[in-house]
């Protein structure tokens, strides 16, 4: 113990630098722990954007939203629009230092096409999917579908990444427990703690493409010869290392912590707007009261969405907004369409509506999630504004893993079912139709709610074959008065996260999704 | 001696099958489908059906944990359900970083409260005295998250000569690691400091008032000597008992300081596990967690025989 307690005291007395700073590190906080490097498995954000350094996809979407080849060199389709060749880029290697084959794209593409929703959309069209030689694969599709390559190159979960066959052969449920990608970075196994750091160096065989980067698409250029991903569980410590040169990037920094970097000069915040996000609150089709859409438009009425946005995001105002499009504002399918019950709370209007639908003040259980801080903060407006406007509310707190679990029950409150739950979806996944989860009718066979419309999903199917993008933006606002009238869900408005970023970075990617291809340091 | 440790170990077995059982039922009774969380928002029924089945979660609970315990005895703790790596693995990860933080705040623990201790019950109920214990007990009510943070603004952010957050490994060099560990070190310490101070001032006062304290005093024995060579060796059952009690405290995982100051630690791993209900890792963490309890406990009890040749096994 003496030997110990002497080196502590020399450590102490020696006063090291606080930290050493390799400049070829890029050191990254994310919003969560990196527990598993399989996209396919989880739909988790966070390894969503850890699984973009090591893996690459077949194409990628730019800047525009355009669908762009990324590891495919070409693609040609059937003038019937059912045959798709895809020939890949010559030089593609996996981390293995095994070539990347068409039947490593095949076996790829099937895992995640069981799993993820466009996915599964996709291959319920497809005739068949084969590697005609090492280098080309051939979609035959049994019906002409317009979003195979929207499919192919969606930015966000669940990616369809490429990796070997033998690891595609995993069940998609089973995350792969030795990662191997073909991307940028390679995973460096022996470091990896799953929940706290995983280590990535450059993969020298690695080649980008010519084109300038675009969001997801370009040429992805590493110019750090490692980067690190960390889970530092508390935020503050997180500001507090950006601040000192621990690290270069933290995800997301609450409004209530941007004071941090006043008069900081080696870190700062910046404003993402491209990675906004926004919360819903759920509505139970299945149980009373809100099996009457009478007393859901009440619902609407009941709500504003400030009050949520202030609770959980203070006075930053220019990081959030009111917004009730269903595809998000400020994205090629925004509408203002049928937003009035949405945007302006009338509690006349709603008690009004309750006395027409007979409302027998059935209780209103509110699954409340405790353990995010988000969701926190808007239960602990939604219950006043619900009895405000005439309803009874019952709460039930918990767990985010107990709401996970409960929502999918279809019973009644009695019997373990719920009324209304919060959620959030990234901007990525909610600007198409084919990928809103409120907008598909689907009833019993959809998501959580189970909101019903035949008319939805037929609209689904038109959007999905629309010849004109004038055609999908009028479908998409049909598909926008629809859900609301139907109330799937009540929109609780847009936020804007900032990020905080070493002052000294630059080329950062402004995307849904972050990306640390491209990012250098200034000299 | 021998003997004594082979059966305290031997009754640990029984010990250990009722934290199993226990643990085991508590974290399947729990609200919350580790198949639903894994499978993610856009699963189907069957697909969650699938996961359940490939876990084998649709089995009835005690075939679970026979299959758990027919594992576990030959030391394989499953298979993370979430990452999928061995759970040994991921215990294994974690250790280092917590004994090491707990070893290093059990050295400045004792360093700090056995010397203020001795001080306080030597000039008892002096202002010295008070000003000790006024102290002990402010290190025992401040919470030791705002003691972390104090402690990162004054000698992290401002000063700069310790690191904010994470952990060095022993492998980069053990002067590295205690650089890295310094400041949640110090942080809890300090609150473990205050407990055991409190606990050597009693131990001591009572030390000071024995016979051969008194025999020693009236030989004309200097002050230093009859509290290092007569009085101290008194205190130290009763401190041992509190150290053991801490001891064990910091390897079950503190979890405040290992968020706080980015250890990645087995309290981490242990939240993280409850939040998702990765059942292989939270009964393999409770398990190790017990085990080294036990261990704890059978140290300190045979450690009592060297400070009061009175107690024998």
């Amino acid at each position: 113990m003496r030997h110990l307690a002497s080196m502590l005291a020399a450590t102490l007395l020696a006063g090291l630098p606080a930290v050493a700073i390799a400049q070829d590190t890029l050191r990254l906080r994310m919003n969560g722990d990196i527990n598993v490097l399989d996209p396919i498995a989880t739909t988790n954000f966070t390894i969503r954007n850890a699984s973009y350094l090591m893996y690459d996809t077949l194409f990628a979407m730019d800047a525009q939203y355009q669908v762009q080849p990324q590891m495919a060199d070409s693609v040609t389709i059937s003038d019937d629009g059912l045959v798709y060749v895809i020939t890949l880029r010559d030089g593609l290697t996996f981390h293995d230092g095994a070539p990347v084959t068409a039947g490593d794209v095949v076996a790829s593409l099937e895992r995640w096409g069981g799993v993820d929703g466009l996915g599964r959309v996709l291959f319920s069209k497809m005739d068949s999917i084969a590697a005609t030689d090492d280098a080309t694969l051939t979609i035959t599709m049994s019906e002409p579908w317009g979003l195979v390559l929207d499919a192919l190159g969606k930015i966000s979960s669940n990616v369809p990444v490429i990796m070997p066959a033998r690891l595609a052969a995993t069940p998609a449920s089973e995350a792969v427990a030795t990662p191997i990608g073909s991307g940028p970075y390679q995973l460096i196994q022996d470091e990896w703690v799953p929940g706290s750091i995983a280590v990535f160096e450059k993969f020298d065989d690695y080649v980008p493409r010519d084109e300038p980067v675009s969001m997801a698409a370009g040429g992805k250029v590493a110019h750090f010869d490692r980067v690190e991903l960390t889970y530092i569980p508390d935020t503050a410590t997180a500001i507090d290392a950006l601040i000192v040169g621990e690290i270069d990037w933290i995800e997301e920094v609450p409004a209530d912590m941007l004071a941090f970097f006043d008069g900081q000069d080696d870190a700062k915040p910046i404003a993402a707007r491209q990675a906004g996000n926004s919360m819903q609150l759920v509505v139970n089709h299945l149980n009373a009261p809100f099996d009457d859409p009478l007393i859901r438009q009440a619902l609407q009425h009941a709500l504003e969405q400030t009050p949520f946005l202030q609770a959980a995001y203070g006075d930053a105002t220019d990081r959030y907004l009111e917004c009730a499009a269903v595809f998000f504002c400020d994205t090629p399918y925004a509408s203002d369409a049928n937003t009035d019950r949405v945007l302006n709370r009338d509690v006349d209007a709603a008690r009004a509506l309750l006395d027409e639908a007979g409302y027998d003040g059935t209780p209103v259980m509110l699954m409340h999630v405790g353990d995010i801080a988000v969701h926190d903060a808007y239960y602990s407006v939604l219950k006043p504004m619900l009895e405000e406007a005439g309803f009874k509310v019952e709460v039930q707190a918990s767990d985010w893993a107990t709401v996970a679990t409960r929502r999918a029950s279809k019973a009644p409150v009695a019997e373990g079912g719920w009324n209304l739950f919060f959620t959030g979806w990234g901007y990525v996944d909610q600007i198409n139709p084919m990928t809103n989860v409120y907008v598909a009718g689907a009833c019993e066979d959809g998501w959580f709610g189970w909101a019903c419309s035949e008319e939805l999903q037929q609209l689904r199917e038109e959007f999905a074959a629309a010849a004109t993008e004038d055609e999908r933006v009028a479908l998409a606002e049909r598909m926008q008065v629809l859900t609301h009238d139907l109330v799937s869900y009540v929109p609780m408005g847009q936020a804007f996260p900032s990020q905080g970023i070493a002052s000294n970075l630059t080329g950062f990617i402004d995307s849904p999704v972050p990306f640390f291809w491209n990012v250098r340091r200034a000299e | 001696m021998p003997v004594y440790l082979a059966k305290r170990l031997l009754a640990a077995i029984p010990i250990l099958f009722l934290v199993a059982v226990f643990i085991f039922s508590l974290a399947h009774l729990t609200p919350g489908d580790p198949a639903v969380l894994l499978a993610g928002d856009n699963a189907t029924p069957a697909q969650v059906e699938a996961i359940r089945a490939r876990l084998r979660l649709d089995e009835p609970l005690h075939i679970q944990f026979a299959l758990w315990l027919a594992d576990a005895v030959r030391l394989d703790l499953g298979t993370s359900i979430y990452s999928n790596q061995p759970v040994t693995r991921l215990i294994g990860q974690r250790v280092e970083p917590t004994f090491v933080l707990a070893a290093v705040t059990l050295c400045l623990t004792v360093a700090i409260a056995v010397p203020l201790g001795v001080i306080a019950a030597w000039r008892a109920n002096s202002l010295l005295d008070r000003a000790i214990m006024g102290l002990a007990v402010i290190g025992f009510s401040v919470p030791v998250f705002v003691i972390g943070y104090m402690l990162i603004y004054v000698f992290a952010v401002q000063l700069r000569w310790f690191p904010v957050q994470g952990y060095k490994p022993l492998s980069d060099g053990v002067l590295t690691t205690l650089h890295s560990v310094a400041l949640p070190s110090f942080a809890l310490a300090l609150v473990f400091a205050a407990l055991i101070a409190r606990v050597t001032r009693a131990a001591m006062l009572d030390a000071l008032n024995q016979n051969h304290i008194r025999t020693a005093r009236a030989k004309g024995l200097g002050t230093v000597r009859i509290l290092i060579v007569h009085a101290l060796k008194n205190v130290g059952v009763p401190v041992i008992t509190v150290i053991g009690i801490g001891l064990a405290t910091l390897i079950g995982g503190v979890v405040v300081t290992e968020s706080v100051f980015n250890i990645p630690g087995i309290g981490r791993l242990t939240v993280d596990a409850i939040t998702r209900r990765d059942y292989p890792v939270l009964q393999g963490v409770i398990l190790f967690f017990s085990a080294t309890l036990i261990l704890v406990n059978i140290l300190v009890d045979l450690s009592y025989a060297w400070f009061d040749p009175r107690v024998k096994g």
